[in-house]
């Protein structure tokens, strides 16, 4: 029974080739459509990690301590909860840092002593890379001894993860649009496919065919054709990717920004694959499930 | 149980099609069928007749659930149109054969395969499926156009390849559906002879035709519609009792 199914499935597919060859276009074509923003919330959200990871917190640390106080004190800081790493950033080290930006060496002209402070770069855990993880861990850090100052760019913090949740927000808000649209477009491209052969569902009916014997091979046929269309869209995302690319340099530059772009992993296009067969069986489901038998 | 069948004790005799009081309305206040009582025994042969309109097609598509009545019962094998479930309807029909006048052959498919198609919607192995469907197109005389598909086969022959598959599996009750009217004459007597061997080998044979040459040739039951009614019935002169 089963070879069957799959017989008339595959027979479905074949007979109709037309009618296949929309189906697998259209639902290649929504999948481009989502494949296409995933790529760039994909991108961007590599860009937003990067970002993260650069969060960090200075403090600047007491004139007058010697290395071994320094020391001490980066210890003290390392303990405190949600640091991951402090690095220790002397005097002279901040002031070749200095010297290495085009406008530092003009400012520090005429100065006698060295005016920068030393400082300890504190690195934060993944999880405290939040606008309330930066705050708890200046609270702590606020207290100790030897530290005069504490750097924690808050406002940028902010923003950026007002920006990073825009980003999520408006990837899931645009899917779930896009994937609807697909899905509706899916299903109605094959109900016309289960129309386009009305005749055929009658004749199986009259010779006394199950309802699954006659709807099965359906849903074989729309997640087939999902998946065909997934793989031409995969195709087709990957075409425009290494063509449009180069073009595309300066718009995206500026999205972006400095990061090369990254086509989908093998397990992001398999799941891009996957998920136009589930379009396409979700699709012929919808339509085949609302057909009704003539005879 | 229903109040009909409660109270009729010859339910399950040897009728293969009992309808009582059945009426079909598809507009309400007009009917296709009304009140219509009849008793087809097993292994008979009927024929139908009428003028267009008088209920032959809509009988039929009762009598293989493709409608269910407005009013009354229909018991078609033992089986309860008017109360079977949707489920049940496929296993009814692998028990009743019925042939169209317009063929209803899958055009895409070999004349084979389309007898096939009613042994394997039944989970009929394969092979066995297209063995049984090549000695079923032998009784037809089509067996040496077995890779062909319908559109290249004459109308006569496309409706040989129609009672093929619907004799396939064997059925208890064949019906059909003005099997003739798109043949001429001597198509026509063909594929009657098919049908009407049917019956000698035991199939209820219902057949709906308003050709009045071929009611006269085969002499059997016959019963006239009339506006949805029982206009006559007139039994099998051959068999009839003096």
């Amino acid at each position: 029974m089963a070879i069957a199914l799959a017989r008339s499935a595959v027979r479905g597919l074949t007979a109709a080739p037309v009618t296949t060859s929309i189906a697998v276009f259209t639902i290649a074509a929504a999948l481009v459509l989502a494949g296409g923003f995933g790529l760039l919330v994909t991108n961007m959200s590599d860009v937003l990690s990067r970002f993260g990871e650069e969060l960090q917190v200075v403090a600047y640390l007491e004139d007058g301590l010697d290395a071994r106080a320094q020391r001490r004190i980066a210890t003290s800081v390392s303990t405190v909860e949600g640091v991951e790493s402090v690095s220790i950033v002397t005097k002279e080290e901040a002031l070749a840092r200095f010297r290495e930006t085009a406008d530092g060496v003009g400012l520090l002209e005429g100065l006698e002593e060295n005016p920068l402070p030393a400082s300890l770069e504190v690195r934060l855990r993944a999880e405290r890379r939040t606008p309330e993880g930066v705050d708890v861990v200046v609270r702590a850090l606020s207290g100790l001894p030897g530290i005069a100052e504490l750097a924690h760019g808050q406002e940028w913090v902010e923003g950026y993860a007002r920006f990073a949740s825009l980003v999520r927000a408006g990837a899931i808000g645009l899917g779930l649009v896009l994937g609807v649209a697909a899905l509706m477009i899916v299903a109605n491209t094959i109900r016309l496919a289960v129309y386009s052969r009305e005749d055929e569902l009658e004749i199986l009916s009259l010779v006394g065919a199950s309802r699954s014997f006659v709807r099965i091979p359906f849903l074989v046929e729309g997640a087939l054709q999902g998946a065909l269309g997934g793989l031409f869209a995969v195709g087709l995302l990957y075409l425009g990717f290494a063509v449009a690319l180069p073009r595309l340099e300066y718009g995206l530059e500026l999205v972006l920004g400095n990061a090369s772009p990254q086509f989908f992993t093998s397990v992001q296009a398999l799941t891009l694959v996957a998920a136009g067969g589930a379009l396409g069986l979700l699709g012929s489901a919808t339509a085949i499930l609302s057909w009704r038998s003539p005879a | 149980m229903s109040r009909w069948e409660r109270q009729s004790p010859a339910i399950g005799g040897d009728g293969a099609v009992r309808t009582y009081h059945v009426s079909k309305s598809y507009i309400a206040g007009t009917f296709a069928l009304h009140d219509l009582s009849l008793e087809v025994r097993k292994g008979e042969f009927v024929f139908l007749t009428g003028s267009s309109g008088a209920g032959k097609t809509t009988l039929l598509k009762l009598l293989f659930a493709a409608e269910r009545p407005s009013e009354g019962q229909i018991l078609v094998l033992g089986r309860n149109i008017a109360r079977l479930r949707e489920s049940a309807i496929p296993s009814l029909r692998r028990r009743i054969g019925v042939v169209f006048q317009d063929f209803k052959l899958l055009n895409r498919l070999t004349i084979e395969d389309n007898v096939a198609i009613a042994l394997e919607v039944v989970g009929t192995p394969r092979k066995e499926a297209r063995g049984r469907a090549f000695r079923m197109l032998k009784q037809v005389g089509l067996q040496h156009r077995r890779y062909h598909h319908p559109l290249s086969l004459s109308g006569g022959e496309q409706q040989r390849v129609a009672i093929a598959r619907a004799l396939v599996n064997e059925p208890e009750i064949l019906l059909a559906d003005e099997p003739t009217g798109n043949l001429d004459p001597d198509l026509t007597l063909e594929i009657m002879d098919l049908i009407s061997s049917a019956s000698t080998r035991g199939t209820t044979v219902i057949v709906a035709t308003h050709d009045m040459s071929l009611i006269e040739r085969y002499a059997k039951r016959t019963i006239r519609l009339e506006g949805g009614r029982i206009a006559d019935d007139t039994p099998d002169l051959r068999h009839a009792s003096p």
